[in-house]
């Protein structure tokens, strides 16, 4: 069993040559076997959170710790944190022409093994072949380039047989249902099941509780302005869709602005 | 005489002029040849050193060289001796040591040859186009230099309407095992509706410091169709001028795939004459510059016919303190009617100490033609190496996939499979040298 543990992360961003404290002290900790969801408003700092467990360097870290197995990741590369077990699906995944999905893949599970001992052709294809099936995706998107023309929901598909893939100790999945309709929804579900394992653990970002009927989360978070505000089961991202974000943040006396406020 | 290494003197041009032709007189050449020697030596002494835009090479060792001589050069081991073995040309030095052309190549009349026994037995061939259609002597002072001093290269010609499918591969070495001249001077003429696929290959063996000057003149008679890729892997103490010159007639084709791969210092121009009606030049390069080389690429194409069409695609990375420069020309001559010109150049630095410049140079005298032109020099897009290295790639790994990226763009248009394999096999060697250091 592993565990990441966030210790009073606090976190700015350059905006106008100025740094703005986005995380304002996130605590949180995640064991192997579980399943995690983050809510929250919009601009309320999830994705900063999971941006700066990966190592983005957009992100600054002034305090706090990111451990994982008790060892302290906030000084280790992008790289290192990737292959210490920690896997990011991204809300923007880049594209790169040239390099096709397959290269990309085995140089991404290479990176996790000896140069003596790299993953034998036959045996990556083997496995391959196996985690497009479960996404129902056709050989032919693995051979395109990375991302490169991809739709918005071939992108996340992708992300997913990445994480199928590379197989790590913890995924982060950032806004993974975001512009998907219901039925690639439950294609990246059941990508992201597929995993549920007493050593993998997962955590979920994400606005809509509609996630979370395809993946159903033991814990819910709700962060609101830089802070996890509220933890609850699966019962709890119920009673926020039919409350709304404002009605908790005035149950907990919270005086934070929300964007939807901010729109009326 | 000043010595200046074990083996090369520099000459003045009286020794120069004797030298020229007593070697000239030893190898028993016919007077036209003489004649265009010594012509070509007075070119070489009275025109100024050549302008290469963003560059400044007048340091380069590019005239250390001695009378020229015949000079004998061993075959090579290793690994390129295997890659020799498959060749149709392969030559070390000015020393010819394989020639094979299939059987049916033969029947059609195909001559593969070197440049010494082409003016033996086919000097008519050589008389009428050696720098008479793709260069000319008084053209520039290195072009003329190399015609002065040429002593081999490969000839091949192509009769009426003989169309070979299977490459004719050339491999040239440059034999820096001692310190010697190296003036290389080839000729491919693909008669009308003719066509031929060429792959040529330079490289390098042994660690003396020489100076290779190579030229290709590229002769494509009417309706005719020439592939011609040049692989160029020479090596750091290989400082090189190259000059690949096409020449087209009426409705010829010629396609170029170029691969600077060298490790040295070089200059190139890879300049193509559109002469005849509705003739085509397609140029693609790709080129990579580490460690503290200069690599400047002039490429043009010149548009004198009308409906021709020129297409220029070059894509260039930059590592460490290494410069490498695109020079793109397209010149659309007065009276080329519905011509075209387009051209991108797109570099790639890897380094803050990089140096890069892609500068398209357009010079259009007739009005119903159609030019266009792009250029850029960027860095690695971040966004791109961040998702890289969160699926855990290390970042000099990372690196190699976006630079392949880069390439690819230009690769992937390559005509053979097996081209582009082997040029992905040499991109990595080349990132992978310039890493252990």
């Amino acid at each position: 069993m592993s565990t990441l543990e966030i210790k009073d992360l606090k976190v700015t961003v350059t905006e106008n040559e100025q740094e703005r404290l986005i995380l304002k002290g996130v605590n949180l900790t995640l064991k192997t076997g579980e399943t995690h969801a983050i809510m929250g408003p919009n601009g309320t700092g999830k994705s900063t959170l999971s941006e700066t467990i990966m190592g983005n360097p957009a992100y600054h870290i002034i305090s706090g710790q990111i451990l994982l197995d008790g060892e302290n990741l906030v000084k280790k590369t992008v790289d290192e944190r990737a292959r210490a077990g920690l896997f990011l699906a991204m809300q923007y995944p880049a594209e790169i022409k040239g390099v096709t999905n397959i290269e990309f893949l085995r140089a991404a599970i290479n990176a996790r093994r000896a140069t003596d001992d790299q993953i034998p052709v036959t045996d990556f294809l083997d496995r391959l072949d196996e985690k497009l099936a479960v996404l129902n995706m056709s050989d032919s998107m693995a051979e395109r380039y990375l991302n490169e023309g991809f739709s918005g929901g071939e992108k996340k598909r992708n992300e997913i047989l990445q994480l199928l893939m590379i197989q790590p100790k913890f995924a982060i999945l950032d806004e993974i249902d975001s512009g998907l309709d219901i039925d690639a929804l439950q294609v990246v579900a059941k990508g992201v099941n597929a995993m549920k394992s007493p050593d993998f653990g997962t955590l979920m970002i994400t606005h809509y509780q509609r996630l979370l009927n395809y993946i159903v989360p033991d814990f819910v978070h709700v962060m609101m302005d830089g802070r996890i505000v509220k933890t609850g089961d699966a019962q709890l991202a119920h009673t926020l869709e039919a409350e709304g974000y404002a009605g908790l943040r005035d149950e907990l006396g919270l005086d934070v602005p929300l964007t939807d406020d901010d729109v009326d | 005489m000043t010595m200046w290494t074990s083996g090369v003197t520099k000459v003045d041009n009286q020794m120069l002029l004797t030298g020229v032709q007593q070697y000239s007189q030893t190898q028993h050449e016919p007077d036209w040849l003489q004649q265009l020697r010594q012509q070509a030596l007075q070119a070489y002494f009275n025109l100024p050193l050549p302008k290469f835009e963003k560059i400044n090479y007048r340091d380069w060792p590019l005239f250390d060289f001695s009378v020229p001589s015949v000079l004998e050069s061993e075959p090579v081991t290793g690994e390129l001796a295997k890659q020799a073995a498959t060749q149709q040309f392969y030559a070390v030095g000015d020393s010819t040591i394989q020639l094979t052309l299939p059987m049916a190549a033969l029947r059609q009349g195909v001559i593969l040859s070197d440049l010494r026994s082409a003016i033996t037995h086919h000097g008519d061939l050589v008389q009428k186009y050696l720098m008479q259609k793709a260069l000319h002597v008084g053209d520039d002072k290195l072009t003329s230099l190399n015609t002065a001093m040429m002593t081999n290269g490969f000839f091949l010609y192509v009769p009426k309407n003989v169309q070979l499918e299977a490459p004719i591969e050339l491999l040239q070495i440059v034999d820096n095992r001692t310190t010697q001249n190296y003036f290389s001077h080839n000729l491919l003429i693909a008669d009308s509706g003719s066509q031929v696929n060429v792959i040529q290959r330079l490289a390098s063996v042994g660690d003396q410091a020489n100076t290779a000057h190579v030229l290709v003149e590229v002769m494509a008679e009417a309706n005719s169709q020439v592939n011609f890729a040049g692989i160029d892997t020479m090596s750091a103490q290989t400082t090189a001028y190259l000059n690949r010159r096409g020449y087209l007639a009426a409705d010829a084709k010629l396609d170029w795939e170029f691969a600077e791969m060298n490790a040295g210092n070089v200059i190139a121009d890879f300049d193509s004459e559109l002469k005849g009606r509705g003739s085509e030049a397609m140029v693609k390069t790709i080129a990579i510059a580490n460690q503290k080389q200069t690599q400047a690429l002039d490429t043009r194409v010149t548009n004198y016919g009308k409906q021709t069409v020129a297409n220029i695609v070059q894509r260039g990375i930059i590592l460490d303190a290494a410069t490498l420069i695109f020079n793109g020309i397209g010149h659309i001559i007065k009276g080329a009617h519905g011509a075209k010109a387009n051209q991108e150049n797109r570099l790639l630095m890897l380094s803050t100490k990089a140096r890069g410049d892609a500068n398209p140079i357009l010079l259009i005298d007739e009005n119903d033609v159609e030019a266009g032109h792009a250029a850029s020099v960027g860095r690695v897009d971040e966004q791109q190496m961040y998702y890289l290295l969160s699926r855990g790639i290390p970042k000099p790994v990372a690196e190699r996939l976006v630079i392949r990226g880069f390439l690819a763009g230009v690769i992937t248009e390559l005509r053979s499979q097996r081209l582009r394999q082997e040029l992905n096999d040499v991109i990595e060697r080349r990132l992978t040298d310039g890493q252990n250091d």
